[in-house]
């Protein structure tokens, strides 16, 4: 297959390599710059490669701030708000697209609407509340406030719609009930569309920073996104540790991504959303 | 008697428990500095926790200038706002709310109030009146690249006094001292455009705003600011300064491209202490007369309990202290606050050690700044995009100068 393209369409062979080296740039700059000197970061003209292999920018990251600490929040709050909401949004797109129910045109157009409003907007009476339930520097007031619903909803909404009501009915006639339906008819039959909206899901908890930052106090509460400011220097700007600590960081997604690699692109086939 | 011992024992323990926890008072404070100026910062909390029994503090960071107050805002309407705060703009916590403890306070005799620079005190005023203390202080710094002045066989032992006079530096440096020979080469640019505005705009006689009563209003639409836009343009015209590119200014400097640089004195520490680096700085010029505009953060007490303000205000005077803030500001790049700061052994060190500190520390004889109020953000980033029309020529500066008026203008009136 390679070997067909690169000989049938020449022209589109070096436009995809020279477009991939553009896309992998940024990342091999940060992972060169995550073993360079100070003097190797500023030197011009720029150098790729490191005087030096300095591995003690990835020791300074441990001992500047509780980086463990950080890695192990965020991991948790992110997978436990990607589940959640890939849960809560399943659901909703399965009662939106597959069942009857008075309102649901409009409960469907009044989640759309939430998507429009910008996070900042919400963010004060989003805390007000929190701290009225008592969530503040809690995992609960981590996870829960950051659910966003509407868009993995929606996406997998379009997906449900291309299942067929056949398939349904077909099983209400073998006796199943709404939540066989859903748990043994639309979920296996829809694993490329949770994989995608997961995948999109946890990018987002990830690298999630406000809400984070105004519901926690406490530094054994923070995640990495936070964890990485607390590198960034008033008086100068040592980019090496920086990196060091974003190379340690970008681990996880490019995991979960490698898992999910296959759904992904699948379903980009298939729903034409490349969002 | 057997009852008697018990009894006695309880009242000890309850004693015992009671106490400490009612001598004792809680501090949350946040700091809205990162990185070595956090963990000096961070480390002064420590000592003074540790130093005294009566209180505990919980320290937080708490992101940067921008995310900081939005935390602080969501935690005012909240009630769950830190006692003390470290943060930019700090009066529109206080004074705005109609809280001035702190100027309440500052004629104790402890904490020596005139002994802090006075152009220092305006940037922690809100409608006159002091609601803050200033803490981390900077001013912007003309730097300069000394291996380019050398290739271009410039001498700043007589530096430039006027912006005229370093115009005529700056374009020789341009034409002779591309030491890289970078086609990206320039003499001269700056990080923060809408700060260097603000001071050249004072030096030339221009206030920025007028106050009357409460009411403020933009003052930078007369012809002592259209001279300032003028001057900023020939630069622009005379390609001396890169059009529309300050936020790589710093990064051009430290690569070698760029011959003089405006950025903040906080780089002065970092600089300094680099041996690779050969930078030095230079008063900054002046049109009518030496001024430079201040930025940086300010203390401010949060807590509307009485007796923690108390508590807090004394934290703060520990501190502002002589000691504590000169070397929070020399382990930082801050500058120091309290005159008698630069008496210290550590401070004179510093000037001996490098010119850069006595340049940065000899300008807060002319610093100056604004009282806070709540557009001061909008106006600097009007100020930024009435620069950049000028520079891409979208407008002549009269008519951007009066644009920008009339924009703030209307961001006043709501």
């Amino acid at each position: 297959m390679k070997s067909t393209l690169k000989k049938r369409y020449p022209v589109i062979f070096v436009f995809l390599i020279l477009s991939s080296a553009l896309m992998i740039f940024p990342f091999a700059w940060m992972f060169l710059s995550a073993f360079k000197t100070s003097a190797d970061v500023y030197s011009y003209p720029p150098k790729w490669i490191p005087s030096s292999f300095k591995w003690t920018n990835f020791a300074e990251v441990f001992k500047k701030i509780p980086f463990l600490r950080f890695y192990a929040n965020s991991i948790g709050v992110a997978f436990i708000q990607t589940f959640l909401q890939i849960a809560v949004s399943a659901m909703g797109a399965f009662a939106l697209t597959k069942l009857e129910f008075p309102g649901r045109k409009k409960m469907f157009s009044f989640m759309q609407s939430s998507m429009y409003v910008p996070e900042v907007v919400t963010m004060i009476p989003l805390f007000l509340l929190a701290s009225w339930a008592g969530l503040v520097d809690t995992y609960a007031g981590l996870i829960l406030p950051g659910l966003n619903c509407a868009f993995t909803t929606i996406l997998l909404m379009s997906f449900f719609q291309t299942i067929p009501n056949d398939l349904i009915d077909a099983a209400k006639i073998d006796g199943c009930g709404y939540y066989r339906i859903f748990l043994q008819v639309m979920l296996p039959n829809s694993r490329t569309a949770i994989g995608t909206a997961s995948l999109f899901a946890f990018l987002t908890h990830w690298r999630s920073y406000m809400w984070p930052l105004i519901v926690t106090n406490n530094v054994k509460m923070r995640t990495l996104p936070i964890g990485l400011k607390y590198l960034v220097q008033e008086t100068s700007s040592e980019y090496q540790t920086l990196m060091a600590a974003s190379l340690m960081a970008i681990i996880p997604v490019l995991v979960v991504y490698m898992l999910m690699e296959k759904e992904f692109v699948q379903s980009i086939t298939l729903t034409g959303l490349k969002s | 008697m057997k009852r008697m011992v018990t009894m006695f024992a309880a009242l000890l323990l309850l004693c015992a428990a009671v106490i400490p926890v009612a001598a004792q008072t809680k501090l949350k404070v946040w700091y809205a500095v990162s990185g070595n100026s956090g963990e000096a910062f961070k480390a002064m909390l420590e000592k003074y926790d540790a130093l005294n029994d009566d209180v505990t503090i919980e320290s937080s960071y708490s992101g940067n200038y921008g995310d900081t107050a939005t935390k602080v805002s969501a935690s005012l309407v909240s009630n769950t706002a830190p006692d003390l705060a470290l943060m930019a703009a700090g009066p529109l916590y206080t004074g705005a709310r109609n809280d001035y403890f702190i100027e309440s306070k500052i004629n104790d005799p402890d904490f020596n109030k005139d002994d802090i620079y006075p152009g220092v005190w305006d940037y922690a005023k809100y409608n006159g009146r002091i609601c803050a203390v200033p803490y981390g202080i900077s001013t912007p710094v003309l730097y300069y690249n000394k291996t380019i002045l050398d290739k271009a066989g410039i001498s700043l032992k007589n530096p430039p006094k006027t912006w005229a006079e370093f115009a005529q530096v700056a374009k020789t440096a341009q034409a002779k001292g591309n030491v890289s020979g970078s086609a990206d080469f320039w003499g001269f640019d700056v990080t923060d455009v809408a700060w260097l505005f603000k001071t050249m705009l004072n030096q030339n006689g221009n206030g920025i705003i007028t106050v009357k009563g409460t009411k403020i209003a933009p003052a930078f639409a007369d012809e002592k600011a259209d001279e300032v836009a003028l001057f900023w343009k020939k630069l622009v015209d005379d390609k001396v300064m890169p059009m529309g590119q300050h936020s790589n200014a710093e990064k051009k400097f430290l690569a070698g491209n760029l011959a003089f640089l405006v950025a903040t004195s906080a780089r002065i520490s970092r600089w300094a202490s680099d041996p690779t680096l050969k930078f030095g700085a230079i008063p900054m010029p002046y049109f009518q007369k030496p001024s430079v505009a201040l930025g940086g953060n300010v203390l401010v007490i949060l807590s509307k309990d009485q007796k923690t303000k108390e508590v807090a205000w004394k934290l703060v005077k520990y501190l502002a202290s002589k000691e504590n803030q000169t070397a929070f500001a020399l382990n930082t790049g801050y500058l120091p606050i309290r005159k008698s700061g630069l008496t210290l052994p550590e401070a004179k060190k510093a000037v001996e050690s490098n010119g850069m500190f006595a340049v940065a520390f000899n300008q807060l004889d002319n610093s100056w700044s604004y009282w806070h109020f709540e557009q001061m953000g909008t106006m600097d980033q009007i100020l930024a995009q009435m620069i950049d029309t000028i520079e891409r020529n979208v407008r002549d500066p009269k008519a951007a100068l009066d644009k920008a008026a009339a924009d703030l203008q209307a961001e006043i009136d709501g």
